[in-house]
């Protein structure tokens, strides 16, 4: 049984991403205990599925290894994975929470020597990689997964591959008894740092999603241009792993749209500005991009970027929404249809690989969380609500950029300890 | 220049999205476009207009109202509703297509010669007589548009297609001098007085 | 403490290091070689068990220092936590096996890896102390802010709200900033369809209301001094009076000004009195809501009835005259001032030209609301504004119908969306002086810091004071100082306020770690801080010069003054002293230099090269710990150390490791240049420049240039940084091995 010690002055964190890790992180170096919840298998949430990040090009795993360099030395804080809050109840500084702990079949004593990953053949979806290849069902999640330990997907408890991990584990890690736990918690605030998911784009009739190969999101480019990614890096285009050299951007794929997402998602214009550099990146100098946008949103400092990306003669820009996508069945290229609304100018372009600039949606949108905490119809979460002691933080909050998130984050943080302060002050 | 047009021009002078708010069926999303653009994309008679859907918006905003009431582009308009299904804001671009077709047209200022337009005044004054449409004096209508020589040749070229139909009986020889129609023509009449009405009260053509 | 001392190092036997390696020779290693007082062998260290076994051992035995001989660093922590001891890993599993074949020829040279680890672990602990924390920290729990506008405000009431003191310094003889002289503010919440009052006189009456906020209105800092927990902050009041308040951490919120829109002439600024900025038309908005009377063009006074709102006026421009930047809010502020005159009056024709119109996030059903109270938005690039009488042409490319030509006629107003120019103080990386012109304008400086390297914020870019780094939007260069609102970088009212709570949460932190003699971000908990050995300073000022965080000033006889509460421990310091009197409790010259000595370096015959690599602990470490996962192979003859960061890199090092026969010395650390990756700044910079100066003695030593080479490498280089080990190590094949051996 998972023993966690935890009062109304503890500080509840729902979301490992870098949101919730930031507000834990700032919360437990300012001196307060802190429960964090992170329903993967490790921490690290979507930054730790990017390439690199606007506008500095830098890594977001080296971030990551600062936070969890001040993680592992932080006592104060117990972090929790494969866990979600099912249930909230009480009132600020006296909060209850109910957290599911999913078995990990994969106890402490792990040491990632990847002994029972090599003894298991079955494969499942990475999950990591947005499912675009298959990894071993004793993996470790990722490079820099913390907690380093494996995990055992479910879907092999009880076959003989569950029995195989078992007997190649030296250390006594794997343990197939684990069943699933209920926790309860006593916490006096609590920061709601759950994030955000791409937009479904097979809900995109016309640009084919769903049909065609050739059309891909923007996380799952991140994974094609991610070393650690399904093609090591490469972007090599799904249908016949030819390398793409001329690749289209779409940007505002559900967002700006009453059919889809009402508000503007603020990171896909950089975002996709960024993955220009990918393809120049990768492609060198016969390499092409085209971005096919509404306005491009590079706000504040970022317009630099943007300049420097008009600057690029190997990016071409298409004030249009893009009507449709069809596939050429022969060479599997897809062709984009429009009209350039500069000028009135219709097109029907051929690309190797096209890229929707998907969406941000809050990933608590249809969950059962306090009502008082949702904060508009997109289901975005209240930063602050002056009378709960729930707090949103991050993407759950609004399209946000890592930044910007991380600046919410630490404001939630403040506001969390303005709580727990409050308790501690009533309770001498 | 029509009474109406000098009318609606002395009342709205520069101002052409007011007027196509006004008066226009569903001009009141004129000003929602956000210029995107995916309308005219997706048009499937997209390559046929002079300016499509988006543009003719911005013209509206720009004050632009010769061009866009004398151009034929609206006419290209088949009503398949695409552009209404993708817009990201909603606007129901069909319908305001009609309505800009129909308000060039009762102004005097569409494009003459225009066959959809040819088409949809000889449908129209088909219809109203009877309350039902006569297909046979459409067609007749319709072949002898151009002249009388052209009108023999497109009957000639259509044979095949008349006898079928008249074989299947969907197209009647005797219709030619009668024809059907519904129960209650006077009933028919009142009605469409009753919607001019409307529609003059509602578009402002009465003031 | 004057406990003996006395080293234990642990060998682990798991993750196949049994099979691998043999460990009683590395125990035999630690024995003789690395003279510790204690060793043991356990099967699976990092389990409860050997865990336990350690613990007794701290507990029963007296041991002080513990050499964890098993994975690396960076992994197992949570269980090789003890925080009573000094403890040191050595990495045999990552650092060894992993990156080596399993095959009989290699048994040898692995092997002799294994047993370099474990002497320089040794070493490494021989050196090491426990940090005992800096013993002149500071118990100031006072906030200062430093502004009274909306982010000021914010940050005042968080602090209070949490329980601390504020003392908040406004230059005016009020508070409010620019938001109070907004008629309205864009909306914060749900429906996001008209704008807002600005809630300005409530913060005002809340801060009244707070006990623990003082108010110094008509005030600015003459200076500060001091380090976080103790900073001695002199207030300069009208009166001419200064009054000393003892801080514990500053937040700094001196917002903008409007980018200067005299210089906007092709705008029709200076030829018409009916052109004015977002700021003039907030003062005409106000002043007719409180005639209640419809806004007025300036020139004559009558109504306003077409008004045009220009967008990026004097900003994103790319040819270098006015500002490049774009500020962010400017769209939906010109939506929030068309709706001024549409929900007054629907009839008044308002125009937003714009390129690029960008509102993020809900700011799109602001927008979508505008238009249905039918303000025209049009795409264009404004080439001129006329001045004719009363009224204004406007006239402009519009993008969308192509037309060059285009153009607004009888315009009674025109506002010009301008930008903010951060109110940051002096840039401290100019060599002029306080109170120079710049533009024009006289500088002066906010904070007036009594630090040698200057007396404001570093700043970022086109004068914000943002921090460099996407994930650590507070990562300050003076610690215990934070910028908020848009000084920090452009911003409107709702992110300056999130950005205020940020702010003061790092703020709050700063003073409860200072209090406890800990390090800030990104060494955050960090107890070790420099010690210098006063007596051997020759007063280079490197140091000084060098700090990434001006945490070192000058006393009267020009030696070095430590804060240590403004250090970071990055080291920096360390790398510079050209006499190594500087150095940590637990990372010294000593402990990095004994681990070089320690290595076996065989003779030259072997055929055996040893090479060192000091690679940074922040991204180059972790990579080489990420390609041992992946199992890719790299060189035997290479001896990896870890360093806080290649500025603290000291040359000795690298001449010692020369002197005493390595063959090569590699650095690997973070990227360096304008996109700059170095969590300390300039670290791998200095350290780059520093290598590049060694040219010289290895000259003097008759050794080649490329024994000692520098490399740029990133997290994710995994399959990069063996390659990089392996050519080298062919590189020094190549080459020859050093002739230094046996010296």
């Amino acid at each position: 049984m998972t023993e966690i010690v935890a009062t109304n002055q503890t500080i509840l964190v729902v979301g490992g991403g870098i949101s919730g890790m930031t507000a834990a992180l700032e919360a437990a170096e300012c001196g307060k205990q802190v429960v964090l919840v992170e329903k993967e298998a490790s921490l690290g949430g979507r930054v730790s599925q990017l390439y690199r990040y606007f506008p500095k090009l830098c890594h977001p795993t080296c971030g990551l290894e600062i936070n969890l360099r001040r993680l592992k030395s932080n006592p104060r804080i117990r972090v929790l994975t494969l866990a979600e809050v099912t249930g909230l109840t009480g009132k600020a500084g006296d909060y209850t929470a109910t957290v599911r702990v999913s078995p990990r079949y994969v106890n402490e004593n792990c040491t990632a020597c990847g002994a029972c990953g090599e003894a298991v053949s079955s494969e499942v979806a990475n999950t990591f990689n947005y499912s675009l290849n298959k990894t071993k069902a004793a993996y470790l999640p990722h490079a820099m997964a913390f907690p380093q330990r494996y995990v055992l997907d479910p879907s092999i408890i009880g076959t003989p591959e569950a029995d195989k991990a078992k007997a190649a584990c030296k250390y006594d890690a794997v343990d197939l008894t684990m069943q699933e736990e209920t926790l309860s918690l006593k916490v006096g605030a609590v920061v709601w740092a759950t994030g955000w998911k791409p937009y479904d784009a097979n809900r995109i009739q016309p640009y084919g999603y769903d049909r065609f190969a050739n059309v891909i999101t923007s996380v799952e480019f991140e994974r094609l241009a991610d070393p650690h990614g399904p093609t090591g890096g490469k972007l090599l285009r799904p249908s016949d792993g030819k390398e793409a050299k001329n690749i289209a951007f779409i940007q505002c794929a559900g967002s700006r749209d009453e059919n889809h997402l009402r508000h503007c998602s603020r990171i896909c214009c950089m975002a996709s500005l960024k993955q220009t550099n990918y393809v120049r990146e990768k492609g060198g100098e016969d390499a092409r991009s085209t971005v096919y946008y509404i306005d491009i949103r590079a706000i504040d400092r970022f317009e630099d970027f943007y300049q420097k990306v008009l600057a690029d003669p190997q990016v071409k820009f298409v004030k249009s929404k893009v009507a449709k996508i069809v596939e050429d069945a022969k060479t599997g290229d897809v062709v984009l249809h429009g009209v350039d609304t500069e000028g009135y100018h219709r097109y029907a372009n051929a690309h190797d690989l096209c890229v929707l600039a998907v969406g941000m949606e809050p990933s608590v949108k249809g969950m059962d969380i306090p009502a008082e905490i949702i904060a508009d119809s997109s289901g975005f979460l209240e930063i602050n609500s002056a009378t709960a002691g729930v707090f949103g933080a991050g993407c759950a909050t609004n399209a946000l950029d890592v930044n910007r998130a991380v600046q919410g984050a630490t404001a939630a943080a403040l506001r969390a300890i303005q709580v727990v302060n409050r308790v501690a002050r009533a309770e001498g | 220049m029509s009474d109406l047009n000098a009318q609606a021009v002395a009342k709205y002078r520069t101002n052409f999205l007011k007027e196509v708010e006004e008066r226009v069926e569903e001009g009141e999303w004129v000003k929602m476009c956000m210029q995107c653009g995916v309308c005219s994309g997706s048009c499937p008679l997209g390559p046929f207009w002079a300016h499509p859907p988006q543009e003719i918006f911005m013209m509206i905003r720009a004050g632009r109202r010769d061009e866009v009431l004398t151009s034929d582009s609206m006419w290209m308009c088949t009503s398949c509703y695409n552009c209404i299904v993708r817009c990201p804001r909603k606007l129901p671009i069909t319908h305001i297509m009609h309505g800009l077709a129909n308000y060039a047209h009762r102004l005097g200022l569409a494009p003459k010669n225009q066959p959809t337009r040819v088409f949809a005044t000889m449908f129209w004054n088909n219809l109203i007589k009877t309350g039902r449409v006569n297909e046979l004096k459409l067609s007749l209508g319709l072949y002898f548009k151009d002249g009388f020589k052209q009108g023999i040749q497109n009957a000639l070229n259509m044979q095949k297609t008349g006898l079928g139909l008249m074989k299947a009986k969907r197209l009647n020889p005797f219709e030619l001098f009668s024809g059907h129609g519904c129960k209650d023509r006077k009933g028919i009449a009142a009605m469409l007085k009753k919607a001019r009405e409307i529609e003059a009260s509602r578009k402002h053509f009465a003031n | 403490m004057a406990e003996e001392k006395k080293v234990a190092a642990y060998i682990c036997q798991g993750c196949g290091i049994g099979e691998r390696l043999d460990t009683a020779n590395l125990a035999k290693v630690a024995q003789k070689e690395g003279r510790v007082n204690l060793v043991r062998e356990h099967a699976i260290l990092c389990n409860a068990e050997g865990v336990k076994m350690i613990r007794d051992d701290i507990a029963n035995e007296g041991v002080t220092h513990v050499a964890v001989v098993a994975c690396s660093r960076r992994a197992k922590t949570e269980a090789f936590n003890f925080p009573e001891v000094a403890l040191a890993r050595g990495n045999i599993r990552e650092g060894v096996i992993w990156v080596r074949p399993d095959t009989d020829e290699a048994r040898e040279t692995t092997q002799e890896m294994a047993d370099d680890y474990v002497r320089m672990v040794c070493a490494e602990l021989k050196a090491m102390k426990l940090p005992a924390g800096n013993p002149d920290a500071g118990h100031s729990r006072t906030l200062l802010v430093v502004g009274g506008g909306v982010s000021g405000m914010t940050s005042a009431l968080a602090a209070s709200q949490a329980g601390y003191s504020v003392v908040l310094v406004e230059k005016t003889g009020q508070l409010g900033g620019w938001a109070a002289n907004l008629h309205k503010r864009m909306p914060s919440h749900e429906p996001f369809k008209d704008p807002q009052d600005t809630g300005v006189s409530e913060m005002v009456q809340a801060i009244a209301a707070a006990p623990d906020i003082k108010v110094y209105l008509n005030a600015t800092v003459a200076q500060t001094s001091g380090a976080p927990g103790r900073f001695k902050v002199s207030i300069a009041t009208e009166s001419g009076a200064t009054t000393e308040e003892d801080i514990g951490a500053i937040v700094q919120a001196t917002g903008f000004n409007l980018y200067d829109a005299s210089k906007l002439s092709d705008l029709g600024v200076g030829s018409s009195a009916n052109v004015v900025d977002q700021a003039g038309l907030e003062k005409l908005a106000k002043a007719a809501a409180a005639a209640n009377e419809p806004i007025r063009r300036p020139s004559d006074g009558a109504p306003v009835k077409n008004v045009v709102f220009v967008q990026c006026a004097g900003q994103r421009d790319a040819s270098g005259t006015h500002l490049p930047y774009c500020s962010g809010h400017c769209c939906n502020t010109s939506i929030k001032q068309a709706m001024y005159f549409k929900d007054a009056n629907p009839e008044i024709d308002t125009t937003v030209i714009f390129t690029d119109l960008r509102t993020p996030g809900n700011g799109e059903d602001f927008y979508r609301s505008a238009q249905r109270k039918e303000v025209t938005f049009t795409k264009g690039r404004v080439s001129r504004v006329e001045a004719t009488g009363n009224t204004c042409k406007v006239n402009f490319h519009d993008l969308i119908l192509d037309d060059q030509n285009a153009s607004i006629a009888d315009v009674d107003l025109v506002v010009l969306a301008t930008g903010q120019v951060p109110n940051s103080g002096v840039n401290i990386d100019l060599p002029a002086e306080e109170g120079a012109e710049e533009e024009g304008k006289k500088v002066v400086s906010i904070l007036n810091l009594s630090y040698r390297q200057g007396k404001d914020l570093p700043q970022l870019k086109w004068g914000f004071t943002d921090s460099h780094f996407i994930c650590f939007p507070y990562e300050t260069r003076r610690t215990g100082i934070y910028a908020c609102g848009p000084v920090r970088r452009p911003m409107d009212i709702v992110q300056a306020m999130e950005d205020a709570t940020g702010a003061t949460m790092k703020a709050i932190q700063a003073i409860e770690n200072a209090a406890l003699g800990r390090a800030a971000h990104p060494r955050a908990g960090d107890l070790s801080f420099p010690r210098v050995r006063i007596e051997g300073c020759t007063q280079c000022k490197r140091c000084t010069v060098e700090c990434p965080f001006g945490a070192i000033d000058e006393d009267e006889k020009r030696y070095p003054v430590f804060n240590e509460g403004r250090c970071r421990r990055c080291g920096t310091c360390m790398g510079a002293c050209p006499v190594r009197v500087i150095s940590f409790e637990n990372y010294s010259v000593d402990t990095v230099g004994l681990q070089i000595k320690a290595v076996d370096v065989p003779d030259e015959f072997s055929e055996k090269p040893r090479i060192l690599l000091l690679a940074c602990e922040n991204d180059a470490y972790p990579a080489l710990d990420m390609a041992a996962l992946n199992r890719i192979q790299s060189s035997a003859f290479v001896r990896a150390i870890p360093v806080r960061c290649l500025g603290s890199v000291n040359t000795i090092w690298v001449t010692d490791a020369l002197n005493s026969g390595y063959d090569g010395v590699m650095l690997m650390g973070c990227k360096h240049g304008d996109d700059y990756q170095c969590h300390f700044v300039k670290g791998s910079e200095l350290a780059n420049y520093r290598m590049s100066k060694i040219d010289d003695t290895l000259k003097q030593l008759g050794l080649e240039p490329e024994r000692v080479a520098t490399y740029e490498v990133a997290i994710t280089d995994i399959e990069r940084v063996p390659q990089l080990i392996n050519d080298y190590a062919a590189k020094i094949e190549e080459i020859g091995l050093s002739p230094m051996k046996g010296f």
